[in-house]
């Protein structure tokens, strides 16, 4: 812990609002602007409340509700740490990798497959995909882990038409990153993906896998991806807790086009 | 239960096959929001199936977001009316809904004028005793509450807005009128979160429900904070759509 973290946690003693709900929000707010970055090791409540010549138990209230909403996570020696980050442009902006977004985090990123297996989908499951339905088909299900330092970042699972991609099951481990895979041993490059994102609650086995709550509010993708003859080549779905950071330009020719056309 | 269908002989599983009965009563619209699925007993009562099997049809349905458990109450159909919102038009998300429909509205619940708040003012890179306005507004779409939002405009940089009347008109017609500070660039951040009580009761979810929420900040042509937005999007029926090309 650095001890002039201290500093920038603030209270207003004239203020109506409780003390804990104070030091919740000073402390969300430091988080949110990156003054306390991931991983950022806070100072211990009874610290905390001493500088702030409160009471102990409005620090724990404001940690615990900080633990509750995900900003922060207790970790070894009694000590706090921020659990809140962003990725970047992962969604939106380019067709980064998930593996090169935990890297530009700061993290160290690995990927565990949970599972792997040839399946049959029905006519009824293909078209729900956006695959043409055949009758008698085979996919290649991977779902995979992407973790960084260690921590569950998104569950990532894919459907793969092995008429496409074929023994793709005798070749993948399950630890490579998919697209590099693909371009480099089957020469099919993913062009565009055409993502659907919702806010969902997690399942009972979802949350085991991302270490978290059942019923905590995640980031659900539904991806479909196209090679450059606009052929489905891969259907997928990603479960992430994590924020993200988008960056829209709308220009002021936007706005003058919108006044114009009035 | 009569859009269920069962065939044994097929060898396509049979819990997908309740699942995918349900998704089409769904798509032909037998089957609306809110309307009350049978009990998984009812299920293998009537059609003498284990549990497992039907516990894996819902399970399937949830995660596909078409219907929701609530707990001690039983399982719903979730999926009123979904709307798609293209990604990088979000901010223009009740354009593209007055666009779409004629049951559509722009609600004000709360305007206030405030000299501090302490996330909003370090997002706005405020000092404690600037003042800002503030309006709370629920967007809905056929009555359903599609969006609810805080928009914090400080005084400094929008002197005359008390008079504005948000429930009439969209945001830029104020961000573009008359205006001395014109917007470049939005910063969003979008993060999943579960409502509060407070929050599920205006947008017409349960406490708990997965919220997309998404901050904004209104950027201008000299890096200043013009103005700040928490948007509250419901997530069992709220999609944003996006074509990511290649690197």
């Amino acid at each position: 812990m650095l001890p002039n973290l201290l500093i920038y946690v603030t209270i207003d003693r004239r203020s109506t609002v409780v003390y804990n709900e104070q030091i919740k929000e000073s402390i969300k707010a430091l988080i949110l602007d990156q003054t306390f970055y991931y991983k950022t090791i806070l100072p211990k409540p009874n610290i905390l409340a001493q500088h702030l010549n409160v009471d102990l138990k409005f620090t724990k209230i404001a940690y615990d509700q900080l633990i509750q909403e995900r900003y922060i996570r207790k970790v070894e020696n009694d000590n706090y740490e921020v659990a809140y980050f962003e990725l970047t442009n992962y969604f939106f902006d380019r067709n980064v990798a998930i593996y090169d977004a935990i890297i530009a985090l700061g993290l160290t990123p690995s990927i565990k497959c949970v599972e792997k297996k040839v399946i049959s989908l029905t006519l009824d499951e293909q078209n729900y995909m956006g695959f043409k339905p055949i009758e008698d088909n085979q996919y290649f299900y991977i779902n995979r882990l992407y973790l960084g330092n260690q921590q569950p970042i998104m569950i990532l699972e894919n459907y793969l038409p092995m008429h496409i991609f074929p023994d793709i099951d005798k070749h993948f481990i399950g630890d490579e990153p998919l697209n590099a895979y693909l371009d480099h041993h089957y020469n099919i490059r993913a062009n565009v993906s055409h993502r659907i994102t919702q806010a969902v609650n997690l399942t009972a086995t979802l949350s085991k896998y991302l270490n978290e709550r059942k019923n905590a509010s995640s980031i659900c993708s539904t991806n479909r991806v196209y090679d450059e003859n606009q052929i489905l080549i891969d259907f997928g779905r990603s479960h992430t807790i994590s924020s993200y950071y988008f960056q829209a330009l709308i220009s002021k020719k936007e706005i003058t086009d919108y006044y114009k056309s009035r | 239960m009569d859009y269920i269908f069962v065939n044994k002989t097929l060898k396509i599983p049979i819990y997908k096959q309740i699942a995918f009965s349900i998704i089409k009563a769904i798509e032909k619209g037998d089957l609306i929001f809110n309307d009350k699925l049978p009990t998984e007993k009812e299920i293998c009562q009537t059609f003498t199936i284990s549990p497992t099997v039907v516990k894996m049809a819902y399970d399937f349905l949830i995660v596909e977001g078409k219907i929701k458990r609530i707990k001690g109450k039983g399982t719903y159909v979730t999926n009123r009316a979904p709307y798609k919102c293209p990604l990088h038009e979000f901010y223009q998300v009740d354009r593209i809904l007055s666009d779409e429909t004629n049951n559509f509205e722009r609600q004000v619940i709360l305007i206030d004028y405030i000299d501090d708040e302490f996330s909003a003012y370090r997002m706005l890179k405020l000092n404690k005793g600037e003042h800002c306005f503030v309006f709370t507004r629920i967007i809905k779409n056929n009555r359903n509450p599609v969006l609810l939002q805080k928009i914090y405009l400080p005084e400094k940089y929008f002197p005359k807005i008390d008079g504005f009347d948000l429930s009439t008109h969209r945001l830029f017609d104020l961000l573009g009128n008359k205006q001395t500070h014109p917007i470049d660039h939005l910063h969003n951040t979008f993060s999943p979160i579960n409502a509060t009580s407070a929050e599920a009761l205006l947008l017409n979810i349960q406490p708990d429900d997965a919220i997309y929420f998404v901050r904004t900040q209104l950027i201008g042509e000299q890096n200043q904070v013009l103005g700040y937005i928490t948007n509250y999007f419901p997530g069992e029926f709220t999609e944003f759509e996006v074509m990511v090309h290649a690197a």
